[in-house]
């Protein structure tokens, strides 16, 4: 906790010995006092002035959009700055298609195999991040991440046949992890109060780099082939070296100014006693006896799964069944990835206005009423015969998965404090096994047409978001059950065990569970604010 | 509110570009007009089907009006004709994109043109280098005999209706030069290089901060357990009062 302004003397900010561990252990013994909110003018540990308000953890309670400030700002800008440059060049190759498939010589088959690949290399890859996050840091995940993908950005130039096309997509698309340690890096910056809104900012930006590729890659292409006059086939290779270059950049970037938490780098606070160092397996166990991880995974992965689905399949669906123009149909493909700018923010605007009226249940029915409404109109989009009422429906299903998949992410930072970054990457992996499960169950089969695969996968959007009704949080209850006597810190407490506890290892659990008693809801809100503050000696 | 604007406005747009197009020639039709008699050859080797080499064969294309038509009339609105090369069917197998369609709008079979020329009956020729952007597949010829305003009337081709005879197969540029090859192996090795410099370079930094941390943790302590020790006499003295 920071030291409070009565409480500092000259001698903390002249970092004479003992400094560094002001407010660590000496103040750790005493009574904890309910603090929800720091003086504007709080510092780090280091004594350095905050530029946003802060709460107890030094996490930002308000986002400033237009501010490059260290660190929140700064980071919640290098976050979606880097994640969506992995966007970028993992869906860079779908708009170059008709020139590399001329190239290469690929089949449809081929094609398909290919799309498969692009969304698999990132399952194996969220699952390891988010144990990266949780033991090394947001930052280090990201940038080691984003630097060893870009060699596979870089063979994409060079490759000659099928095989090493499919294998260099898979191999592109294990830089999607970046996803794990953008969300990781938000719920460790922003406060429980605006983590829906962080969340599906930095996650609904970095999306929509699915968008902008299919506009710039084009554009970088015909500037290859018309003004420099290359030939059509080795401009395209060219083409690759931007995505290529963009992952160094961005890697360098957030290595040299990235910051893992507010008050420093895991390293440093490690060494200062402030972060605690965990271990792989205890992390992993916490994360994966949590039945909530499994509920979400399942529920995302009807959530971005069809997303992601729908990206694949949606420009070829215009273009064969209405027998529009190819640049048109990707024209609109490349809508339903921009509007993730939009509606993924929204969604977790959504959830944290729920959640300040209903608390975490408003967060919940926020989730199911979004995906819900979202399935229902993926099946009017497979039943509808007609361009016109396709395209609007399409563009208004779009906006309620996208903001269902933000929704989601203002629950998942609640679901743990040790384990955060498990179960992110746990979540984000399910939203790839959602899309390589829908796309082989209707979109493989040739038995179904492209309209009933749509209206299946709908039907199975619904039937999968249903379990959110089996989430319950003891201390803020479900959807249908109220919470019971268990506080917050009972809940994240019980992370750690006894042993752990008398080495007061679990205090930032602590610390986050008097933050979240937001999620509570306003009329338990009055209730508590009556009651002594909370001690813990 | 002004997503569902750009929606519907988006919406009307397409509408409109699907009203103002239209159906094109039906290439059915033009089964009785197969009036033109077309010939390839490849250049270096003189023969009318192999392989040919992209960028340095050239394709010799001559074209005239099937002798049994003469002086039919059948070539009075025949203005110019399209010369253009299109895929075999071996070569649109599992490729949608190449599909042959009867609407010749949307027929995708020929769609590399190779040249246009004035039509006359006697026929003419015409020598074509095989461009870089023409991709490896099995191909033949066809001419269409167009009017002014470029709608089909008739046609010829090299291989017969099943299209299976006098294929040509053409080689492609791989696309690759070995200064790509080289800068794309060169920024690989920067960016793993630049990536473990920075890390060992931090690993070095954090070892030096920690033998030195290690002297302040022992000072830190020492103070603590002495603050401790005083102010548990401070709450035994202020017990006692």
């Amino acid at each position: 906790m920071a030291p409070q302004g009565e409480n500092r003397t000259d001698a903390d900010l002249t970092g004479e010995p003992g400094s560094s561990l002001h407010g660590v252990t000496g103040h750790e013994v005493f009574p904890y006092i309910n603090m929800d909110t720091v003086p504007e003018e709080a510092t780090d540990l280091k004594g350095r002035k905050f530029s946003l308000p802060v709460d107890s953890e030094h996490k930002a309670k308000k986002l400033k959009i237009y501010s490059f400030a260290r660190p929140h700002m700064l980071t919640f800008h290098l976050s979606w700055i880097s994640f969506m440059t992995c966007f970028f060049s993992t869906f860079a190759a779908p708009p170059l298609l008709p020139i590399i498939r001329d190239n290469l010589g690929l089949t449809k088959t081929n094609i398909a195999h290919a799309g498969v690949a692009s969304v698999s290399g990132s399952i194996i890859s969220r699952l390891l991040m988010g144990t990266i996050c949780d033991l090394f840091g947001p930052r280090y995940g990201c940038a080691i991440l984003i630097m060893a993908t870009a060699p596979a950005v870089f063979c994409m130039s060079i490759v000659s046949t099928v095989d090493g096309f499919i294998l260099v997509r898979f191999f592109i698309s294990f830089a999607l992890a970046t996803f794990v340690s953008c969300q990781f890096w938000m719920s460790s910056m922003f406060n429980g109060q605006i983590v829906g809104l962080a969340n599906g900012l930095a996650a609904g930006w970095g999306n929509a780099g699915g968008g902008i590729t299919q506009l710039v890659m084009p554009l970088v292409y015909d500037l290859i082939a018309k003004n420099i006059g290359a030939d059509n086939f080795t401009a395209w290779r060219l083409a690759f070296f931007l995505p290529g270059c963009m992952h160094i950049v961005m890697g360098l970037i957030v290595l040299a100014i990235g910051q893992d938490l507010p008050d420093g780098n895991y390293s440093s606070l490690k060494r200062s006693g402030d972060k605690v160092a965990d271990t792989f397996f205890k992390v992993l166990q916490y994360g994966v006896t949590n039945y909530r991880t499994w509920i979400f995974t399942i529920t995302y992965g009807y959530c971005l799964g069809v997303e992601l689905t729908v990206d694949n399949i949606i420009a070829q669906y215009f273009y064969d069944r209405f027998d529009i123009n190819l640049t048109i149909a990707g024209t609109i493909g490349s809508t339903v990835g921009l509007m993730n700018i939009i509606s993924r923010p929204a969604g977790g605007l959504i959830s944290d206005m729920a959640a300040r009226r209903f608390g975490m249940r408003g967060r919940l029915w926020a989730l199911w009423t979004l995906q819900t409404i979202g399935g229902v109109l993926c099946i009017g989009l497979g039943l509808l015969g007609s361009l016109g009422p396709s395209v609007v429906v399409l563009v208004i299903f779009s906006i309620f998965m996208e903001a269902a998949c933000g929704a989601t992410f203002g629950i998942i930072p609640f679901i743990s404090r040790r384990s955060l970054g498990v179960i992110s990457g746990a979540v984000g992996a399910g939203g790839n096994v959602g899309s390589i499960l829908t796309q082989v169950l209707f979109f493989s089969n040739p038995s179904y047409s492209m309209e009933k695969g749509i209206m299946l996968m709908g039907v199975m959007a619904i039937a999968c978001t249903a379990v959110l009704f089996l989430v319950y949080f003891p201390q803020w209850g479900g959807m249908l059950c109220p919470p019971s006597k268990a506080t917050e810190e009972d809940y994240y407490g019980g992370e750690w065990n006894e042993a752990e506890r008398a080495k007061n290892l679990d205090r930032n659990s602590l610390k986050f569970a008097e933050n979240s008693r937001s999620e509570r809801g306003r009329s338990r809100q009055e209730q508590t604010s009556d009651s002594a503050p909370s001690t813990r000696v | 509110m002004s997503a569902m604007k750009i929606a519907l406005v988006l919406a009307v747009a397409l509408l409109a570009l699907v009203s103002v197009a239209e159906a094109g020639v039906s290439f059915k039709s033009l089964n009785s007009s197969r009036t033109l008699t077309v010939q390839a050859k490849i250049q270096a080797t003189n023969v009318t089907s192999g392989q040919a080499h992209v960028g340095t064969d050239h394709l010799v294309i001559s074209w005239a009006l099937n002798s049994s038509f003469d002086g039919t009339g059948k070539d009075a609105r025949y203005v110019n004709v399209k010369i253009k090369l299109c895929y075999a069917p071996v070569s649109q197998t599992d490729r949608g994109w190449r599909k042959t369609k009867d609407d010749l709008e949307k027929d995708k079979t020929c769609s590399k043109g190779i040249t246009q020329q004035k039509y006359v009956s006697t026929g003419n020729t015409t020598t074509w280098r095989i461009t870089k952007d023409v991709p490896g597949a099995v191909y033949f010829v066809r001419v269409y005999a167009v009017d002014a305003v470029g709608t089909e009337l008739a046609f010829g081709q090299t291989t017969d209706k099943t299209k299976t005879t006098n294929l040509i197969e053409i080689v492609p540029i791989s696309g690759r030069h070995v200064s790509i090859d080289i800068a794309a192996a060169v920024f690989s090795v920067f960016s793993v290089g630049s990536l473990m410099g920075f890390l060992s370079l931090e690993a070095i930094k954090q070892r030096k901060a920690n033998s030195k941390a290690g002297h302040f943790f022992r000072a830190a302590f020492t103070d603590i357990i002495r603050g401790h020790s005083v102010l548990r006499e401070i709450k035994i003295i202020k017990s006692k009062c």
